[in-house]
C-alpha cells in the first residue's frame, strides 16, 4: 500500500500518509486481537511487516470488517474529518466496556492543502511504527486478563458533517468505570500524527 | 487445323510487331518473310533458313568498296585542286563509308537481333508443334480406343441378340407348355364342374328336406305359440281370481277388523249402559244433590259470614290484647310516676321553705318571682365581680410587666454602675501608673540632668586640660569620675528598666484579667470555633483530595472528546451480541421444553418417549383440539336434544294435555292442562312388569269412581286419563259459563 502511495521516494503524498496510518491501524488492531486473545490464536498466521513479525487474523468476517472499516477511514483521513479510532473491547455478556485503544489523530503542516506533502523518509516513519507495535506487544505485561467472552468494535470519532455510509450509525462514546491509562510512543508522517494509548478498567 | 492457323498468325503477329522499330530495310528484307504463306510451318521455317544465309550477304558485299577506295587513292596523283578536291571527296566518302559502315554495323546488329528472336520463335514454333503433336498422337489414341469400344459393343450387342433369341424361344416353349396345362386344367375343371353339379343336386335335395322339416317345426312352434298364449290367458285369468282373492282376504281383514271394533263398541256399549246407569243414578240424585247444594250454599255462605265475623273478633281481640298489654306498662309507669311526684312535691316544699326563707315572705304566690329577682340579682352580681376581676388580673399583668422592666432596668443600671466602678479603679490604676510614669518621668529628667551636668563638667574638664595644658591625672581622674556617672546612670537605667518590667508584668495580667474578661471569653469561644472551622476545613480539604483522586480515576475512563462518533453497524461485538441473544432464546426455549419434559416424566406420563417429545406435543395439541371440537359438538347435540326435548314436551302436552315430568327413576308426575289447581296431579310408577301402577295422592283420592271404572273395571289408563280430561274440561267450562251467568247477574 505504501510502497504504491510513495512513488516519489523522497515525498509522501496526504493519501499515502492516510494509507500509512492505516496499514498501521491494520496490523496494530490485529495484534491487539491476538495479543489480548480475543480470538483463538490458531485464527492467526505470522505476516512480516516493519521488520516485525505480526499475527494477522485469517477470519474471514474479521478481514472484511476491518477492510471495510479500515477503506473507509482512509478516506475520511485524507478529508481529515477524522479526530480518534477507539478500539472498544467489551464483554460480551454485561455490554461493559474492558478496554478502549485510542489512536489519536492530529493533523500537522498545513490542514487545508489538499496536495500536502511530506519530506520524511519512509524508512523512519516504519521504525517509528515498530517501535509503537513493540509496545502494544508488551502490553500483555501489565493489562489484565480478560477472562470473559469479549468481543469488539471500532468506533471513529469524525466531524459533525460527515455524511454517514450505508451499514453506519451514530454511536455512544465506550466509558469505563475505575480505569486507568497508558499512552504509548507516537509517530508522525508529517501529516498526520498518530498518538496510541489504551484504557483500561482497573481490577480493585 | 486451327490451331495450326492460329499459330501462324501468333508469328505472324509477332513479326509485324517487330517491323515498326526497324528501318525500311528491314520491311524490305522482312518482306519475302510475308509472302511463303504456306499451311505446313515445316516449309516456312526451311524457306527461312534458305533465305538466312541470304541476308548477310549485302553486309560482305558493301564493306568492299572501302577497300576499293583505298585503291583508287594510290592511283590518281593529280593536281592539287584535284588532290584536294580528291581528298575532300574522299574525305567525304571515307564519311560516307563510315556512315555505311555504321549503318551497316547497326544492320547487323538489327539482323542479329532479329535472328535471335526468328530462333526464339522457331523454338516456340517447335514445342507448339511437338504439343500439337502429343495431341494427335493422344487424339489417334482415344480414337483407337474408341474404336476397340465400338467393337467390343458391337460384339456384346451381338450377344444379346443371341441371348435374346434363345430367351424367346424358351419363352415360346414355356407358353407352349402352360397353354397345354391351360387346356388340362380346363377339362379337370370340366370334369369338377360335372362332380359339383352332382353335388349341389344332393344338396339341394337336403335343402328340400331341412326346408320341410324347418316347415314342421314351425308349424309346432305356431301350435306351441297359441299353447303359450292359452297359458298366458290362464296365467291372467289366474292373477285375476288371485287379485280378486286378496281383495277378499282383505276384505276379510278388514270385516274382522269390523267385527273386532263392533264387539268392542258392543263391550264400550255395555259400559256406556252401565255409565248410563249409574248416570242416571247420578242424575236421580242430582235434584236432591242440587238441594243439598243450595243448603250448602247457604251454610257455607252462613260460614263464611261467621268466619268472616270471627276474624273480626279475634282481630278485635288482637287489638284489646296489645292495648291491655300497653295499659299494662302505662299503669306501672303512672304508679312510678305517682311516687316521683310524691317525692317531687317534697322537693318542691323544701324548695318553697329555702325560697321562702329567701326572700323572707310568707306569700307562696309571689315567692316564685322574688326568687327569680334574688336570683337574677345575685347573677348581676357574679357578673360584675368577674368583670372586676378581670379587670385586676389585666391590671396585675400590667404591673407585674412594669415590674419586671423596673427590674430589668434595675439590672442594667447596675450592670452600668459596676461598669462606671470598673471605669473608675481602671481610671484609678491609670492615674497610679501615670504617677508612677510621672516619677519615672522625673527621675529620668534627673537623670539627664546629671548627665547634662556630667557633660557639662566633662566639658569644662575637657577645656581646662586644653587651657591649662595639665593633662594627665586630671584627665585620668576626670574619667573615672566620668565612668562612674556613666555606670551610675547604667544602673538607674537598669532599676528603670527592671521596674518598667516590673509594672508591664503587673499591668499586662491586669489588663487581661480586669478589662475583658468577656472578651477572653469571646475569643476562647472564637478561638474554639477557629479550632473547629480548621478542623473542618482539613477535613473537607482531605475529603475534596480523595474525591479528586476518585474524579481523575473516573475521569480517566470517562471519553471526553467531543466529537460525532460513528461505527460500522456490522462490527463482529453487535453481531456477537445478536447471536448470543438468538442462542439464549433457543436455550431458553429448550430449557422451557425440558422443563416440561422433567414435569412429564415427574408425573409419570411418558419415560420412555424422551426423544418423541415435539412429536408428543403436537399429539396433545390434535388430541386437545379433537377433544375441544368434540365437545364442541356434545354441547351442540345437548343444545339440539333440549330444545327438541321441549318441542316434544310441548307438542305432547297440547295434543294429549298431560305435562309428564320425571320425579324420581320410574316415576311419573302427570299434570293436566285443566287441573283446577296446580298441587292437582296424578304420579304413576312403572313396575317391574313394565305395567304403569297409579299412586295414591291427594287428588287421586276424588277420582275414585273414575278409577273404579277406568282402571279397575276397563284397565285403560288412557281412557282413564281422557275421561279425566275431560271432567276437568267439563268443569272449567261449566264454572266459566256460571261465572258468565254470574256476570249478568250482577248486570
Amino acid at each position: 500500500m505504501a510502497g504504491v502511495s510513495v512513488k516519489n521516494k523522497s515525498a509522501i503524498t496526504l493519501k499515502g500518509s492516510a494509507d500509512i496510518v492505516c496499514e498501521y491501524l491494520d496490523f496494530g488492531i490485529n495484534s491487539i486481537l491476538f495479543q489480548r486473545g480475543i480470538y483463538p490464536p490458531e485464527d492467526f498466521k505470522p505476516v512480516e511487516n516493519y521488520g516485525l513479525t505480526i499475527l494477522m487474523s485469517q477470519d474471514s468476517k474479521i478481514k472484511e470488517f476491518l477492510k471495510v472499516t479500515l477503506d473507509q477511514l482512509n478516506g475520511w483521513l485524507v478529508d481529515r474529518a477524522v479526530k480518534k479510532i477507539a478500539l472498544v473491547i467489551s464483554n460480551v455478556r454485561t455490554l461493559d466496556v474492558m478496554e478502549r485503544w485510542d489512536f489519536n489523530v492530529e493533523y500537522e503542516g498545513d490542514t487545508t492543502d489538499g496536495a500536502q506533502t511530506s519530506e520524511k523518509p519512509l524508512k523512519q516513519i516504519k521504525n517509528e511504527i515498530r517501535d509503537v507495535l513493540k509496545q502494544i506487544a508488551s502490553s500483555v505485561a501489565y493489562l489484565p486478563l480478560l477472562d470473559c467472552l469479549c468481543s469488539f468494535d471500532i468506533q471513529i470519532y469524525t466531524n459533525d458533517n460527515v455524511k454517514l455510509p450505508t451499514e453506519w450509525a451514530d454511536t455512544e462514546p465506550a466509558h469505563i468505570k475505575n480505569a486507568q491509562c497508558v499512552k504509548m510512543r507516537t509517530f508522525n508522517t508529517q501529516i498526520h500524527k498518530l498518538e496510541t494509548m489504551v484504557t483500561y478498567k482497573n481490577e480493585e | 487445323m486451327s490451331s495450326k492457323d492460329s499459330v501462324n498468325d501468333t508469328i505472324i503477329h509477332m513479326v509485324t510487331d517487330l517491323i515498326p522499330n526497324n528501318s525500311k530495310r528491314l520491311l524490305m528484307m522482312n518482306t519475302p518473310l510475308k509472302r511463303p504463306r504456306i499451311s505446313n510451318p515445316d516449309s516456312v521455317m526451311d524457306k527461312q533458313q534458305q533465305k538466312r544465309p541470304k541476308c548477310p550477304s549485302p553486309g560482305s558485299e558493301e564493306a568492299t568498296p572501302v577497300k576499293r577506295f583505298k585503291e583508287n587513292d594510290l592511283f590518281y596523283v593529280g593536281s592539287p585542286r584535284e588532290i584536294r578536291r580528291l581528298r575532300s571527296d574522299l574525305v567525304d566518302a571515307r564519311n560516307k563509308i563510315e556512315n555505311f559502315e555504321n549503318r551497316i554495323a547497326s544492320l547487323h546488329t538489327a539482323r542479329k537481333s532479329i535472328e535471335i528472336m526468328y530462333d526464339k520463335e522457331v523454338n516456340e514454333l517447335k514445342t507448339q508443334r511437338d504439343k500439337d503433336k502429343k495431341s494427335i498422337e493422344e487424339l489417334e489414341s482415344q480414337l483407337q480406343s474408341i474404336r476397340k469400344r465400338e467393337q467390343t459393343l458391337k460384339k456384346e450387342l451381338f450377344d444379346c441378340n443371341m441371348n435374346y433369341k434363345i430367351l424367346k424361344n424358351n419363352t415360346d416353349m414355356q407358353i407352349q407348355k402352360l397353354d397345354s396345362s391351360i387346356s388340362t386344367l380346363k377339362t379337370e375343371m370340366q370334369y369338377s364342374t360335372s362332380d359339383e353339379n352332382n353335388e349341389v343336386t344332393a344338396l339341394k335335395r337336403k335343402i328340400s328336406e331341412l326346408e320341410y322339416i324347418y316347415k314342421a317345426a314351425q308349424e309346432e312352434t305356431e301350435a306351441h305359440k297359441s299353447l303359450v298364449v292359452e297359458l298366458n290367458k290362464r296365467v291372467a285369468d289366474r292373477s285375476n281370481i288371485e287379485g280378486q282373492l286378496e281383495i277378499k282376504t282383505q276384505a276379510l281383514a278388514k270385516a274382522h277388523l269390523q267385527i273386532k271394533d263392533i264387539s268392542f263398541s258392543k263391550a264400550s256399549y255395555l259400559e256406556y249402559q252401565q255409565q248410563s246407569k249409574t248416570q242416571q243414578h247420578k242424575l236421580i240424585a242430582f235434584s236432591d244433590l242440587e238441594k243439598e247444594n243450595i243448603k250448602l250454599r247457604e251454610e257455607v255462605k252462613n260460614l263464611k259470614d261467621e268466619v268472616h265475623n270471627k276474624l273480626v273478633l279475634e282481630e278485635e281481640v288482637h287489638s284489646l290484647k296489645t292495648r291491655l298489654q300497653n295499659f299494662k306498662g302505662i299503669d306501672t309507669k303512672y304508679t312510678n310516676l305517682q311516687v316521683t311526684n310524691a317525692q317531687t312535691e317534697l322537693y318542691l316544699e323544701e324548695f318553697r321553705v329555702l325560697a321562702r326563707s329567701i326572700c323572707e315572705t310568707s306569700s307562696d304566690s309571689s315567692l316564685p318571682r322574688l326568687l327569680r329577682g334574688v336570683l337574677e340579682n345575685l347573677q348581676q352580681q357574679e357578673i360584675n365581680l368577674t368583670s372586676e376581676k378581670i379587670q385586676l388580673e389585666s391590671q396585675l399583668s400590667q404591673v407585674n410587666h412594669v415590674a419586671k422592666v423596673a427590674k430589668d432596668e434595675l439590672d442594667k443600671s447596675q450592670k452600668h454602675i459596676a461598669d462606671l466602678q470598673k471605669n473608675v479603679k481602671q481610671h484609678q490604676n491609670l492615674i497610679h501608673r501615670m504617677q508612677k510614669k510621672l516619677s519615672l518621668v522625673a527621675g529620668e529628667r534627673d537623670s539627664y540632668r546629671k548627665q547634662l551636668d556630667s557633660y557639662e563638667k566633662d566639658l569644662t574638664i575637657c577645656i581646662n586640660p586644653a587651657s591649662l595644658a595639665n593633662p594627665g591625672g586630671v584627665q585620668i581622674q576626670s574619667q573615672q569620675e566620668r565612668i562612674k556617672n556613666l555606670e551610675k546612670m547604667v544602673d538607674g537605667y537598669r532599676d528603670m528598666v527592671h521596674k518598667l518590667e516590673t509594672d508591664l508584668q503587673n499591668v499586662e495580667p491586669n489588663i487581661e484579667m480586669e478589662i475583658t474578661p468577656i472578651k477572653a471569653q469571646q475569643i476562647s469561644r472564637l478561638q474554639d470555633e477557629i479550632e473547629k472551622l480548621n478542623n473542618e476545613n482539613a477535613m473537607l480539604r482531605e475529603r475534596k483530595d480523595v474525591l479528586e483522586i476518585q474524579l481523575e480515576e473516573y475521569l480517566v475512563g470517562h471519553d471526553e472528546t467531543k466529537a460525532r462518533i460513528i461505527h460500522n453497524e456490522k462490527n463482529p461485538l453487535s453481531e456477537i451480541v445478536k447471536l448470543r441473544g438468538q442462542e439464549n432464546e433457543k436455550l431458553e426455549e429448550e430449557v422451557d421444553r425440558l422443563k416440561r419434559k422433567i414435569k412429564n416424566l415427574e408425573e409419570g406420563l411418558e419415560a420412555s418417549r424422551l426423544a418423541d417429545e415435539t412429536t408428543d406435543n403436537k399429539d396433545i395439541l390434535e388430541v386437545k383440539e379433537q377433544l375441544r371440537s368434540s365437545e364442541q359438538h356434545l354441547q351442540r347435540l345437548k343444545e339440539y336434544f333440549k330444545s327438541s326435548m321441549q318441542e316434544f314436551r310441548n307438542v305432547s302436552y297440547m295434543l294429549l294435555g298431560y305435562k309428564i315430568d320425571k320425579t324420581s327413576s320410574s316415576q311419573y308426575k302427570l299434570t293436566s292442562m285443566y287441573a283446577e289447581r296446580p298441587d292437582d296431579f296424578l304420579s304413576f310408577r312403572l313396575n317391574n312388569d313394565g305395567a304403569m301402577n297409579l299412586l295414591a295422592n291427594e287428588f287421586s283420592s276424588n277420582l275414585h269412581e273414575m278409577i273404579d271404572l277406568h282402571l279397575h273395571h276397563q284397565r285403560s289408563i288412557p281412557v282413564f286419563l281422557s275421561s279425566l280430561t275431560m271432567d276437568l274440561f267439563n268443569n272449567r267450562t261449566i264454572t266459566k259459563t256460571f261465572e258468565v251467568e254470574d256476570e249478568s247477574d250482577d248486570d
